[in-house]
């Protein structure tokens, strides 16, 4: 063992964790934090500096200027000096809100989502009966019933925080119900952590981004419920804020004197703080949910190219891809695909194997363009070669041209047999939204039948046409996007990790079917996995790719036998066979036998 | 079914705790309401005669010798008979008149700015997620300033504006008061016209919500995989956006309306009073400047039973959205 | 030597049927015993029971009945408190058995002071970094680093070495590399091999692979609606499967050695047979689940 001397210990860096949690740069973060700076500065240090905001002066309403910068009011007490003590008085309230109501609803939405049974069930209904009780006809009713002597701004901040806790402890207690079913949740359990300790250390930490937004978020609702109270003259008796002064300014008519300067500072103020902390909720909602972030302006449109369809070499060949690249135009640019050529030939299974990142999956969604940004092919071409005899430049093709191509000569079954399906409409509304699209002449009937004839086709029940997605087993809906994709006869099926999520005896079935339809119809397949023996199996010809390039292209006897990249006999080495030898496998210590070769 | 049984049964629960605040909120006060009231009602020359004691405190609390249960049950009956007690400051109606007689400014007003908010909120939304990455991008932001602006305060400004200064819409008022209340087209003309700047006001304030809950699900949704399927499969874009992805993505927009719609009334009730809308909002506020404390609950339980039946509809609309909801508990 | 028996464990979740509940049985009746330096597979396709198996056996779910008795070396029974400190889990998902907010320093630190392993800082410290070498990973490197600043397989060792934190002995690991990408799969699993050679670990391999099953286990169950089917020697269950569920599986998995072969086994066959019986391979017989010890 190394020597680890008390010299060589290491303090943790602490700090690093923490900034995970932050908030990504941008403009509005930028912009958001700028505002509240510099209003929480104004109500912190400003009334420091004004003057008495009480004093009357024998100058109502002057305009601003000289020494009033924003005028005075109508008894000739200085906006700016009561602008600076009701920022105080309003940002006071909305931080004792904010904290309260946090409080409550993480009381409620964080403890009832974690502990669960009777305790979730009745803390969960009390938080939607007061959620749909309407908090302000409640506050303005129970406001009315303390005499205003006894209405401080304490009375205020509870009311505010009882009626305005609900929505937030909903949505806490939803992440806290994800949370708790993750497995670091129960890998703590199972490491013997106490149950505070896992709501403390384990489950918090990961709900902050979300309190934080909760938390400025309940600061907003409280200013601005605050400025209605008050306007209404129902507010704290002993604190000014922004809407007592706005209720002063009603009363004393300053609109229709035009004194604007008395009337519109103080709602500006609450317009751009709500503003700015809105901004930074944009930021942390982004660390919520990373698919929310900016991306970049799209380009126009990509630039249309005259089409130049690479030659048929032989009549078999169905598709070409000719040095095809695709990059992901990211600060960084990331060659996903580097200059792959292809050819599928009619009625082939062509696999193409790769890890995690290879870039297998980027290069079937550019055959059909369906990459998106930042992905942008960048170089080479896609040519289909249909079986009339004419050849198409897949990639030149004009985005209506496009959308008649899709489909109907190429289709796609995605990864995910879960997810494709759109969960609200009908397996029927599905299929024959195809239809309705390319074959706008077709009957009802004709369309009915076609679809139940699909449905036939893979062994799925045509009285499933009226299913919904969430209906079906996986392997069903599995069969039913092969269907959709067979609706067209297309001469070319990209099929996409089509059974990775199923069992392996539902698995085998779709394969089969796969493999009893491509007979009998004749479609090629672009069969995209990482399951290297699945293909071994299934597959005429293989292709190993491997950060972005293809390292061995073969007949799958060939690739199986006598692999030739280094990378394809790793790959088959690391599946151990189920009746031969064990590859790298080593359980008991000693070398496996024969190296790799089987 | 059980779905509906569900809601139902929730909505149940949700107007007996609405009920039995309105019963314990006048109770725990500091104060005695009810002497206020009985004084303001004499003043206004209103007979002192022991059932209409008897009414407001059941309403209102007081002490009494009678048990609190009973007191309360009490006040259940009358609650499930209408009878909310007599208006003071509209002495000598009942408040269920009061109520009746504004409440349908109120639910006109609100219900159709709320609704055409909520719309031009999704379609908006719906436009600039599916359009990520154009200049729509920036419409974004822009919507927090509108969200964060006090109700009442851009209601006051517009007023400056276009009423006062440019003098295009009404000052006040549901409509010209020249004209009789009823079924023909002038006054319902005036009605629509004194109601447009209050309808803008609720709008504006209220329509950045909707945008951006829409947009963010949107951006969420581009991303599922049978948006991707419905591309491949050669849909027209529109019909991808509308029937795969905007028809996902409202599902929150609609589950969460309830969170929002409180939002909308409590600023539209503010909103009355500014523009002296002949609403319930108005009454609220007149009630609570009289310490009419019967006219002040009655519509608080009002309000709360629009607005917990608004959520009802809404639920059960979501059932007809979302077919996943009627196949599991 | 500490050996874990789970005798005749049985689970049943609560269910709603419109407004019914009822119960249904995820795990029936299954018994089998987890010796240092052997390791038992539990095979099975998703809804089998087997990773509620391994959560009763982790504690992170009652059994509804049967017992799960764990025996020191000196031949006592375990009390329970210090039950965590001999059984751990290793989770399917690397990704999300590690807390994102933690470092690798906490996922380890904190299982060594909870069991008693080492006191104060620079002893706790000393531990992790052994901890991280004893699962091949260049300690000082990745001490400090979060998960999400790790691949796959780093992620997965750091599992490996927090569930030989506490010092424990029997290790529940389930489907322990089904989410990583092939060609780290048996690095992994030939980590959790050599560990359990110089530890003498008892092992309980959950999966849905045969082949592995074949080559990392000694014994192998197979269980079919939360029942085994077949048990016996790892090689005799895979290589010449009785049950008609054991042949299904063996005949649907890839196998690059029998291109183009027909599915022999007809599903209906299984649905006949059920989970009634299940065949033994050690004695060679067909056991009637309900009286099988």
């Amino acid at each position: 063992m190394t020597d680890l001397g008390p010299a060589t210990v290491a303090p943790p860096r602490g700090r690093a964790g923490w900034r995970s949690m932050l908030p990504r740069w941008s403009p509005k973060l930028g912009v958001g934090l700028g505002l509240i700076a510099v209003i929480a500065l104004f109500g912190l240090l400003g009334p420091l500096f004004v003057g008495d905001p009480v004093t009357i002066r024998d100058l109502g309403l002057t305009p601003p200027g000289g020494e009033h910068p924003l005028g005075t009011t109508l008894t000739g007490q200085d906006v700016l000096a009561q602008l600076a003590h009701s920022t105080r008085g309003s940002l006071h309230i909305g931080l004792l809100v904010g904290v309260l109501a946090t409080l409550l609803s993480a009381l409620f939405g964080i403890v009832g989502g974690y502990v669960g049974g009777v305790v979730d069930e009745a803390f969960s209904l009390f938080s939607n009966v007061m959620l749909v009780i309407p908090g302000l006809p409640l506050v303005i009713v129970v406001s009315a019933f303390v005499p205003a002597d006894q209405r401080g701004s304490w009375t205020v901040a509870v009311v505010l925080a009882i009626t305005g806790w609900a929505a937030s402890a909903r949505v806490l207690r939803a992440q806290t119900l994800s949370l708790r079913t993750r497995d670091y949740v129960a890998a703590a359990r199972v490491a013997g952590e106490k149950p505070w300790r896992v709501i403390a250390v384990e489950v918090l930490p990961n709900l902050l981004p979300l309190l934080a937004s909760q938390f400025v978020f309940s600061v907003v609702y409280a200013i601005l419920s605050e400025a209605g109270l008050s306007f209404l003259g129902l507010g704290a008796s002993n604190s000014s804020t922004l809407g007592t002064m706005l209720y002063y300014a009603q009363n004393g008519f300053a609109l229709q004197r035009e004194a604007w300067w008395w009337f519109v500072p103080p709602g500006l103020v609450i317009a751009l703080f709500g503003c700015g902390l809105a901004l930074v909720n944009f930021s942390i909602d982004e660390i919520i949910n990373p698919g929310l972030r900016d991306i970049p302006r799209r380009p126009r449109a990509e630039a249309v190219r005259e089409p130049a369809p690479a030659a048929r070499t032989d009549d078999d060949v169905v598709l070409t891809v000719d040095r095809l690249s695709v990059v992901y135009q990211v600060d960084t640019p990331v060659h996903a695909v580097k200059d792959v050529s292809l050819t599928l030939r009619r009625g082939e299974i062509l696999g193409l194997a790769g890890e995690s990142g290879c870039g297998k999956t980027t290069l079937a969604y550019a055959v059909d363009r369906l990459h998106r940004p930042p992905a942008e092919i960048t170089g080479g071409s896609v040519t289909f070669h249909d079986r009339d005899g004419e050849d198409v430049d897949v990639l030149a093709l004009r985005p209506e041209e496009l959308r008649a191509f899709r489909w109907s000569k190429l289709s796609v079954v995605f990864q995910g047999a879960m997810n494709a399906l759109n969960p609200v409409i009908t397996v029927r509304a599905q299929l024959e939204d195809v239809l309705i699209t390319h074959r706008p002449g077709m009957s009802r009937a004709a369309r009915r039948a076609r679809c139940e004839e699909v449905l036939r086709l893979v062994g799925v029940d045509p009285r499933r046409l009226g299913s919904f997605p969430h209906e079906l087993s996986g392997g069903m809906r599995q069969r039913v996007v092969i269907a959709m994709a067979l609706l067209l006869d297309p001469q070319v099926m990209i099929m996409d990790e089509p059974t990775t999520a199923l069992d392996v005896v539902v698995q085998r079935g779709i394969l089969r079917e796969i493999m009893r339809l491509r007979d009998e119809i004749g479609f090629a397949v672009l069969f995209i996995t990482h399951d290297l023996p699945l293909l071994l199996e299934l597959a005429d010809r293989i292709a190993v790719m491997k950060d972005g390039e293809i390292v061995e292209h073969g007949p799958a006897e060939q690739v199986h036998r006598e692999p030739r990249h280094p990378y394809t006999r790793r790959l088959l080495d690391s599946f151990p066979s189920l009746t031969g030898e064990r590859g790298a496998f080593v359980r008991s210590g000693e070398p496996a036998p024969s190296g790799g070769a089987r | 079914m059980r779905y509906y049984a569900r809601k139902f049964g929730f909505y149940l629960v949700a107007l007996w705790a609405a009920l039995t605040l309105n019963f314990f909120v006048p109770r725990l006060m500091p104060g005695n309401p009810v002497d206020v009231l009985m004084a303001k009602l004499a003043q206004r020359g209103g007979t002192v005669d022991p059932a209409a004691r008897r009414a407001y405190e059941l309403l209102l609390g007081a002490d009494t010798s009678e048990p609190l249960f009973r007191q309360y049950l009490s006040y259940l009956g009358n609650m499930a008979r209408g009878d909310l007690g007599v208006s003071v400051s509209a002495f000598p109606a009942p408040v269920s008149q009061v109520i009746a007689d504004s409440l349908p400014w109120t639910l006109v007003l609100v219900g159709l700015a709320t609704l055409l908010s909520f719309l031009l909120g999704v379609v908006l939304g719906a436009f600039v997620g599916w359009r990520r990455g154009t200049w729509l991008d920036g419409l974004v932001p822009a919507t927090t300033v509108l969200a964060a602006v006090p109700y009442f305060w851009l209601a006051l400004i517009l007023v400056a504006l276009l009423a006062s200064g440019l003098g295009w819409f009404p000052l006040m008022g549901g409509y010209d008061v020249v004209l009789d209340p009823g079924w023909n087209a002038d006054f319902i003309g005036s009605a629509a016209y004194h109601g447009t700047l209050p309808a803008l006001t609720i709008v504006i304030s209220s329509v950045g919500g909707w945008l951006l809950g829409m947009r963010n699900m949107m951006v969420s949704t581009t991303a599922e995989d049978y948006v991707l399927t419905a591309k491949a499969k050669g849909l027209k874009d529109s019909r991808v956006m509308i029937r795969y992805a905007a028809r996902n993505a409202v599902l929150p927009s609609v589950a969460g309306f309830a969170i929002s719609l409180g939002f909308v009334v409590a600023g539209s009730i503010i909103t009355e009073q500014v523009f002296s809308y002949p609403g319930i909002g108005s009454k609220l506020l007149q009630a609570v400047q009289n310490n009419d404390y019967a006219l002040m609950q009655g519509i608080f339980l009002v309000i709360t039973v629009a607005v917990l039946g608004a959520n009802l509809v809404v639920d059960l609309l979501y059932a007809v959205i979302d077919p996943r909801t009627r196949a599991g508990g | 030597m500490t050996t874990l028996e789970a005798r005749r464990l049985v689970k049943d979740f609560p269910v709603r049927v419109g407004l019914r509940r009822v119960k249904l049985r995820a795990v029936d009746d299954v018994s089998f015993t987890l010796v240092p330096g052997r390791t038992v597979a539990l095979v099975g396709e998703s809804g089998s029971g087997k990773s509620t198996i391994a959560r009763m056996i982790a504690r992170l779910e009652k059994p509804s009945g049967g017992d799960i008795a764990l025996t020191a070396p000196d031949g006592s029974r375990v009390p329970d408190r210090h039950y965590r400190d001999h059984v751990q889990m290793v989770f399917q998902d690397p990704f999300a058995s590690l807390n994102p907010f933690h470092t690798v320093e906490h996922h380890l630190a904190r299982p060594l002071k909870l069991h008693g392993r080492a006191a104060g800082r620079e002893e706790t410290w000393r531990q992790v970094l052994r901890l991280l070498e004893r699962v091949s990973l260049p300690a000082r490197d990745v001490v400090h680093r979060r998960p999400h600043e790790l691949s796959g397989g780093q992620r997965q060792r750091v599992a490996i070495a927090r569930a030989l934190a506490p010092g424990a002995k029997v290790v529940v690991a389930d489907e322990p590399v089904s989410m990583l990408d092939v060609s780290i799969r048996l690095g992994v699993l030939n980590l959790l091999a050599r560990l359990q050679r110089e530890e003498g670990l008892a092992v309980l391999y959950i999966t849905h692979d045969l082949a592995t099953a074949r080559h990392f286990s000694d014994d192998v169950l197979v269980l079919y609606k939360g029942r085994v089917v077949e048990r016996g020697p790892a090689d005799d269950v895979i290589l010449n499967p009785r049950h008609p569920y054991t042949k299904l599986l063996a005949a649907a998995a890839p196998n690059p050695d029998a291109r183009g072969r027909a599915l022999d086994v007809d599903p209906a066959e299984v649905e006949r047979a059920g989970a009634a019986a299940a065949y033994d391979h050690t004695t060679g017989r067909w056991e009637d689940v309900r009286t099988a010890g």
